[in-house]
């Protein structure tokens, strides 16, 4: 039964198997970083599998060792020089559209993180209904490092997660393994990867869009993982006490008061990566997730392609070409970040980064209507 | 027999999905269309943008307040509880007296560790203390026992030391407190005297020869009352005290004595009992303490006032003693101001709530077959909140104007600040236990349950009404400051130019005998109506006072004597003074959807002051006129309707914060959430 369309030079392949579709995100050697080649065909075949009265199920997974490491910006900023930056803000847009249909979807998602999962990545995936970590995945919003900010809505599950350590993986980047995942609410089940082919065929066997079944489906292959002894997820004191500050400064400033009291690697270690992240990312990725925390998806996507339109368009700080100047193209990893000190960013800079861009042409992100009545209850209390 | 047979069919067509045309087909196991829950989000859009009216309304620090939501939404100590797929905070009220008041300790000390109090005491700019009362609005929102515990920690203690206390006062304690090293406490109210502080019973005393004072608590009557945090947790007190030196009464003094010692030790020679339970505020411990001849140093009398020298004498820079007194009572106009903003607050709960239940929940349908009709639509329904919201709305103005105006505070504008906080804290916090039992109604039974918050605030706030100022006393001082302002102009022959009397100087204002639809939505004739009324009150209750005068009573027994008056005149003024505060928010707006609502706001804020029984009682509306305001206020009400969920979601009070009946109250009561 299985099929595969080959269009789109197969950025995404498709599978049919009874009421399940089975779509596997095709750039390995890339590790499935997102084009628009790759967003377009998805939106569609969300799309089109929303209206199909005979597919219950979508599992998204990704082909070699990575579910998706996220935007492919260095193609993005290879664009924006050849033409200009509303190019990269309809990728963007789409993008956002994607993860906002994602979240809202009447049908069952179900998302194999077996591999890395970035920024981008964790957009197409953690806005589903259930995500599925295994032993191989590694989670990070590493944004703040590359002079942008986590999007994707991701200050609306970060801030979701248990105290302040939404805050501590949206401004240091830290990766997380599947376990952690887990442990902290960002992955639903943890299935070891050989059990993930019978874990395959037993959804597309079961026929059914109850997510209460198919979440015990899943349930038969969990294993429950340990935490390892280092995980950053046993330091939930240490990071409530200093990622609730208000203010980057002042998390900075708890992080050193607490290296006083106990000499700690981890803590040090923290400390020198807030250091070298754009300090202006960090500022507008701390505010982006408090404000994520009052409100819905579709707000926080609003809010994101606001923020993606300033960094873009560089008036205020052209970090993110710096970025990825450093880490994706030259690759010297020596970032010159301007402003190059937090204190050296005005409140009202920061502000800036929130409001409309000032440009004739340029409009606030227009999220699809979504069916009104017949929402399930959970996508509903996403909303 | 015919209405029993229609209501039987509107119940079986709630129970099975039937339609008009095929009303034989066999029933669907599937839920019927209008018992579903659907978001109002779905069904209501908004005309404006409400982040720029909650820019507008909470006025101040809004990055700041969010941040505070967010603390307290990721603290366990909170008590996050989740309902129907979401996740709400709310103390746990089902706890007993200790364990609230343990944990409104535990919440204070989590806010202190994350740097929520930094710079209160310790910085001095305007900013801080703005800041200050946005946080309190925000915690006030959660539970009133944290705001308490900490106003009396913060504007109260701490604030006797700042306004009565000297620079060595400053420096010995403040710190100290901010840090919560020291727990302060705020002992003046007695058994036999609450209002009338100036006659309390406690008496200290001075000797020489060791340079101490000395407090007693002379008869049970003297017991100091309802001392928040004496129960359980202050380690430090304010004492008010006749201070009487060589048998000579200087008068009410404050001093500084300590109560219990580092461990929580009650001190020598102090005796604390308990309150009790209460009827709201059980997370707050508020004690009895009696002095048994407690010795402290001659330092902790705070001396700004007045002071002893170490021989026992008295030196005071104010030698008139009412003055003297006057002084005294400033540190509680902070304290005045907060219960007025943070009244503001609760209505904006008890309204958010109400409002979005009425737009889920549905009741009778008006024909056979048709969907039952939403609550907010029945106009009677429209009629009971909307009104509310407007005085909601017209309230947040009046109170960021009293705020800056405490802030931005000279010498010269003390008494405006006085007879302002007074009246705006009677007025709020009446307004707020009016609206809070409208809400509570217009959620029918779900209002009773504490989880849906309105109930519970109602005993939670009821407190507001008679603490730091009883209601009625505080508008009795209202209208004799108005008389003063009254009589001191004629006096001296001049214009009136404080208070916002000078209206008194102009023209008698003329309302048409006929009054169109246009006029009354005329600000300036909203205003004119408003003045009249507190004109004509405040000649009337002139002359009603002298008249007494003139049969020989006593300025006290003629003020006594006018009591009715004296009533309505105080209401007059904090209608005109709120009213004022919304006209000059909206001036400041450009034209647009924002201010066009805000219009009809401040309209129907205005006509139901209209309806006050006063205009009619004193002539100042005719009784047609009365009939076309009526009517005009269904109609604003029908108009604001659409706006209903936006002028709530204005509000910014984040959702774990409202209750479940705000949202899916179908799978808030379901059976599946009923097994956890």
């Amino acid at each position: 039964m299985a099929s595969s369309v080959s269009s789109q030079q197969d950025q995404v392949l498709v599978e049919a198997i009874s009421s399940a579709r089975i779509l596997t995100l095709n750039r390995p050697k890339q590790l499935n970083a997102q084009t628009i080649q790759m967003i377009s065909p998805l939106l569609e075949l969300f799309l089109a599998f929303e209206k199909d009265p005979n597919v219950k199920l979508v599992i998204l997974k990704g082909k070699g060792r990575a579910f998706s490491v996220g935007g492919d910006v260095a193609a993005v900023v290879r664009d924006i020089r050849a033409d200009d930056w509303r190019v990269g803000a309809n990728f963007f847009m789409k993008v956002y559209t994607l993860n906002y249909l994602m979240a809202t979807y009447s049908k069952l998602q179900v998302s194999i993180l077996n591999g890395i999962v970035m920024g981008g990545g964790a957009g197409a995936s953690l806005h589903g209904r259930f995500c599925v970590a295994t032993e191989n995945t590694i989670f990070a919003m590493p944004e703040t490092a590359l002079g942008l900010f986590p999007d994707v809505a991701a200050s609306y599950f970060l801030s979701r997660l248990p105290g302040f350590f939404g805050e501590y993986v949206g401004l240091t980047g830290s990766r997380l393994d599947g376990a952690e995942m887990l442990a902290c609410g960002l992955a639903t089940h943890f299935v070891p990867s050989v059990k993930l082919p019978m874990l395959e065929a037993a959804l597309c066997d079961v026929d059914s869009s109850d997510p209460v079944i198919i979440s015990s489906i899943i349930d038969q292959y969990c294993e429950q993982p340990s935490l390892k002894e280092q995980s950053v997820y046993n330091r939930l004191d240490v990071i409530d006490r200093c990622f609730s500050q208000k203010t980057v400064e002042e998390i900075l400033s708890a992080l050193e008061r607490e290296v006083v009291h106990q000499m700690d690697g981890w803590i040090s270690a923290t400390i020198q990566t807030l250091k070298k992240a754009s300090p202006t990312s960090l500022k507008i990725s701390l505010r982006s997730i408090r404000e994520g925390r009052l409100q819905g998806v579709g707000a926080c996507l609003v809010r994101d392609y606001r923020m993606v339109c300033h960094v873009l368009q560089g008036e205020l700080s052209k970090d993110f070409y710096e970025g990825c100047r450093a880490i994706l193209l030259d690759k010297d990893k020596n970032p010159k970040w301007e402003p190059s000190k937090l204190e050296l960013i005005a409140d009202s800079t920061v502000d800036c980064y929130f409001s409309k861009v000032n440009n004739e042409e340029w409009e606030d992100l227009k999220l699809p209507t979504r069916a009104k009545f017949n929402l399930p209850p959970y996508a509903i209390a996403k909303l | 027999m015919d209405r029993a047979f229609q209501r039987a069919k509107i119940l079986t067509n709630h129970l099975l999905q039937s339609s008009p045309s095929s009303p034989a087909q066999t029933p669907a196991l599937s839920s019927n269309a209008c018992l579903n829950y659907s978001p109002p989000e779905l069904s209501e859009n908004y005309a404006f943008d409400i982040n720029e009216m909650r820019k507008l309304i909470d006025g101040h620090h809004v990055e700041e307040r969010d941040w505070l939501f967010g603390l307290i939404r990721q603290s366990k100590v909170f008590n996050p509880r989740v309902s129907g797929g979401r996740v709400f905070m709310s103390p746990n009220y089902n706890q007993s007296m200790e364990q609230q008041r343990e944990m409104t300790w535990k919440r204070i000390v989590y806010l202190q560790e994350r740097g929520v109090f930094k710079g209160w005491l310790t910085e001095k700019e305007e900013e801080v203390e703005m800041r200050k009362f946005a946080c309190f609005e925000v915690l006030g929102i959660f539970d009133h026992s944290i705001s308490i515990k900490l106003g009396v920690h913060f504007f109260l203690w701490s604030g006797a030391i700042q306004f009565f206390g000297t620079k060595h006062h400053h420096d010995k304690w403040l710190r100290d407190t901010e840090n919560f090293l020291i727990k302060g406490c705020f002992a003046m109210t007695e058994l036999g005297h609450g209002s009338n502080v100036r006659s309390i019973e406690t008496v200290t005393t001075y000797d020489s020869n060791t340079g101490e004072f000395v407090i007693n608590t002379p008869s049970e009557s003297a017991q100091k009352y309802w001392i928040g945090g004496a129960a359980k947790h202050a380690t430090h007190t304010i004492v008010f005290s006749q201070l009487n030196i060589n048998g000579t009464n200087q008068g009410v003094h404050a001093f500084i004595a300590q109560i219990r010692d580092a461990d929580g030790n009650i001190c020598p020679n102090i005796r604390i009992a308990d309150c009790g339970h209460k009827i709201g505020l059980n997370g707050v411990d508020n004690g009895r303490i009696w002095f048994d001849n407690v010795r402290v140093p001659r330092e902790n009398l705070l001396n700004s006032v007045a002071d002893v020298s170490p021989d026992g004498k008295y030196l005071s820079s104010i030698k008139d003693p009412d003055q003297r007194f006057a002084a005294f009572l400033a540190p509680l106009t902070a304290g005045r101001v907060n219960i007025a903003v943070t009244a503001v607050y609760q209505s904006k709960v008890g309204l958010a709530i109400a409002i979005r239940y009425a737009l889920t929940r549905r009741a009778f349908s008006l024909k056979p077959n048709e969907p039952e009709v939403l609550l907010l639509d029945y106009p009677s329904h429209q009629r009971r909140l909307l009104p509310l919201l407007a005085k909601t709305y017209a309230m947040s103005f009046a109170a960021n104007y009293l705020k800056m105006l405490y802030v931005k505070r000279t010498p010269q504008s003390s008494k405006t600040i006085h007879v302002v906080s007074s009246s705006f804290k009677a007025t709020f916090t009446w307004n707020n236990m009016q609206i809070l039992q409208e809400c509570r109604e217009a959620c029918g039974g779900q209002g009773l349950k504490t989880e849906n918050r309105i109930g519970q605030l109602k005993g939670e706030y009821d407190v507001q009404s008679t603490f730091e100022g009883d209601n009625n006393i505080l508008m009795q001082q209202v209208s004799k400051a108005l008389l003063a302002e009254y009589v001191a102009a004629q006096k001296r022959n001049k214009a009136f130019q404080s208070l916002g009397l000078e209206h008194m100087n102009k023209p008698y204002p003329v309302i048409p005998s006929q009054l169109a639809s246009t006029t009354l939505r005329c600000s300036q004739f909203q205003m004119d109506a408003l003045c009249l009324r507190e004109r004509d009150l405040l000649n009337r209750f002139v002359a009603d006072v002298s008249q007494y005068q003139a049969k020989g009573e006593s300025k006290a027994h003629a003020f006594i004597m006018s009591y009715q008056l004296a009533e309505d005149l105080g209401r007059a003024f904090s209608d005109r003074a709120i009213f004022q505060t919304f006209v000059e928010a909206e001036a400041t707006l450009a034209s647009g959807s924002l201010k066009d609502v805000l219009g009809k706001l401040r309209s129907l804020y205005a006509l139901i002051c209209l309806e006050d029984v006063a205009f009619l009682r004193y002539g100042c509306l005719s009784v047609d006129n009365a009939a076309t305001v009526r009517r005009e206020i269904t109609k604003i009400c029908s108009e604001l309707r659409p706006h209903a969920l936006a002028l709530v979601s204005s509000f910014g009070i984040p959702d774990a914060f409202l209750s479940p009946i705000a949202f899916n109250w179908i799978d808030a009561n379901s059976w599946s959430s009923a097994q956890h």
